[in-house]
């Protein structure tokens, strides 16, 4: 992280708002959201003017080119990300750090490794002040539920790649967070992996029934796992279009060849061309 | 096209592997015979070379002497006492430097205003050498073992803050975010997060600290005295027992080595999930 961070005050307020404004409260209202990073070259707005809601259960993408400030976004919600412009409310109250009804999981896994996988699980739980043997009990819960029954007593680096990303969202899952937020959790994976993880997740979400906003710069991800993808451009970072994904659950993967599939990835495809024509051009001309 | 003028090199190469195979089992069981006859070797030219009448044997007397005058250094006694001693002044400095050197480097790792405050002094004094402050700590401390352990902690201290700073410094980022996601409060991140994230880095310290305590130790003992290995080898300079001499070097360079080992097989079990 280089130089210092500050707000600059926007006075253009309109912006697109969620098309579904949900009856419910909603699990996440973000709106007139705007990040600016000042460093010794100046300032980068790095999120301009971004309003959505998710809705309670919902499951969102958030897809854009890398740089767009998508992760920035979800970095703020969970609260780890200050200052900034705008209102946040997470469950209707504002976030002003981590709180214990957000998890999150990162594209690295990021597990304590002098930690076993039952012992990594049962972090969050222990700090929220539970008994080792409850907290024990919650993580076993979880292990079985990832499928890594075996590996309880690992430690992580003797687990591949996309073991260590499961025990990070059961991690994550073991405080039974209101809203569970994902940043690239599958970026650092070989494709195959992805698709596995993508199947898991899908299943995952069927059982636990949590919000979810999970970041990616991957359009097939998105539209497999979203009930909504929001499409996001960068510099400076907006909402182009958010596209609904009417598709049947359950999901898997194999989705993918399917017509109604097909037809809202070119929707999707045609926004992401369309901007990336007009960042191009701008760029030429000056 | 290009496969095709590689393959007959490639074809060849396989051909020379295989014939270089029982070639290499052969060069690997020569090197460990070497391995093993290569001290008993040289004590052996040295032998040869001391009784040759080329040199002075009472300047530089054959490994049978310098066996001889450890044997006696051991039989009078002198050598437990001498060892107790030496032992004593290393571990006390080691412990009680590698404690204040974790403590601060902790400390000035953690909190900037205390690592502003601290630092430049710390940097201004770490490149020392330790050697340096024999003459002062003379004025100061006298003879007294004080002078001696101001030495070797001196010697220890700077090395393990320096390593435990740096650990401190280096813990993941992406760790402590995910140990905030969590609900980790503030207070528990240091002993769940930070400690453990910096321990190889201070066992790191603690490990190259051992050597230099024994370096220190040198400096301390030399600056006089009544007991201890490096005395012992002085004494005996002073006397000209040269095979006693010879005889505390090796033992000096013995403990060394063995503290050196205890160490490693303590630091390996201390960072468990490596």
């Amino acid at each position: 992280m280089s130089g210092s961070r500050s707000i600059v005050k926007l006075a253009l307020a309109s912006s697109p708002t969620s098309v579904d404004s949900a009856r419910k409260q909603p699990a996440i209202q973000v709106s007139n959201l705007s990040i600016v990073f000042e460093s010794r070259r100046g300032q980068t707005i790095a999120v301009d003017r971004v309003s959505f809601d998710v809705a309670p259960g919902e499951f969102v993408c958030i897809v854009g080119p890398s740089g767009c400030g998508k992760s920035t976004v979800l970095n703020t919600i969970a609260g780890l990300e200050v200052p900034f412009e705008g209102d946040i409310l997470v469950e209707g109250s504002p976030v002003h750090g981590p709180r214990p009804d957000v998890g999150m999981v990162f594209q690295q896994p990021h597990l304590f490794p002098w930690k076993s996988v039952r012992r990594n699980i049962a972090h969050g739980p222990r700090m929220h002040g539970k008994s080792k043997t409850d907290a024990n009990a919650v993580a076993d819960d979880l292990i079985a539920m990832i499928g890594l029954k075996r590996f309880a007593d690992a430690y992580p680096n003797t687990l591949s790649g996309g073991m260590q990303q499961r025990v990070a969202i059961a991690r994550a899952l073991a405080n039974q967070p209101r809203v569970l937020l994902m940043d690239e959790p599958f970026g650092a994976l070989d494709a195959q992996t992805r698709a596995v993880m993508q199947d898991n997740l899908l299943e995952l979400r069927d059982r636990i029934n949590t919000t979810i906003v999970f970041v990616t710069h991957d359009i097939d991800e998105a539209i497999v796992l979203a009930d909504r993808v929001l499409i996001m451009s960068a510099g400076p970072g907006r909402i182009l279009r958010e596209v609904a994904v009417k598709l049947p659950r359950p999901r898997s993967s194999s989705i993918m060849v399917e017509p109604p599939y097909l037809s809202l990835k070119k929707d999707c495809l045609d926004v992401i061309r369309a901007e990336g024509l007009r960042a191009f051009n701008q760029s030429d001309a000056s | 096209m290009q496969d095709r003028t590689s393959a007959p090199q490639e074809i060849a190469l396989r051909v020379d592997g295989r014939k270089r195979r029982p070639d290499s089992a052969r060069l690997r069981r020569l090197n460990i015979l070497v391995g093993v006859l290569s001290l008993p070797l040289f004590v052996g030219l040295w032998e040869l070379a001391s009784r040759s009448g080329a040199v002075n044997m009472v300047l530089f007397p054959p490994p049978t002497v310098v066996a001889a005058a450890v044997l006696e250094w051991i039989r009078s006694g002198q050598f437990l006492g001498d060892l107790l001693a030496s032992l004593f002044r290393v571990t006390t400095g080691f412990i009680v430097g590698g404690a204040l050197g974790i403590l601060l480097g902790i400390l000035t790792g953690q909190f900037p205003v205390i690592s502003s405050l601290l630092s430049p002094l710390f940097h201004i004094l770490r490149p020392i050498p330790p050697i340096a402050f024999v003459p002062i700590v003379i004025l100061w401390f006298g003879l007294s073992e004080a002078g001696k352990l101001f030495l070797v902690v001196w010697g220890v201290f700077f090395t393990v803050w320096l390593s435990t700073h740096i650990g401190v410094q280096k813990v993941d980022r992406g760790l402590i975010r995910a140990a905030l996601m969590l609900g980790t409060p503030r207070r528990q991140m240091l002993q769940e997060i930070v400690l453990l994230g910096a321990l190889p880095y201070i066992v790191v310290g603690l490990r190259t600290a051992v050597s230099i305590s024994f370096y220190t130790l040198v400096a301390a003992e030399l600056a006089g005295t009544f007991a201890g290995i490096v005395y012992r080898i002085e004494i005996a300079q002073q006397n000209m027992q040269t095979g006693q001499v010879m005889g505390g070097l090796a033992a000096l360079g013995l403990i060394s080595f063995i503290a050196d080992r205890l160490f490693a097989a303590l630091a390996e079990r201390t960072v468990w999930w490596r």
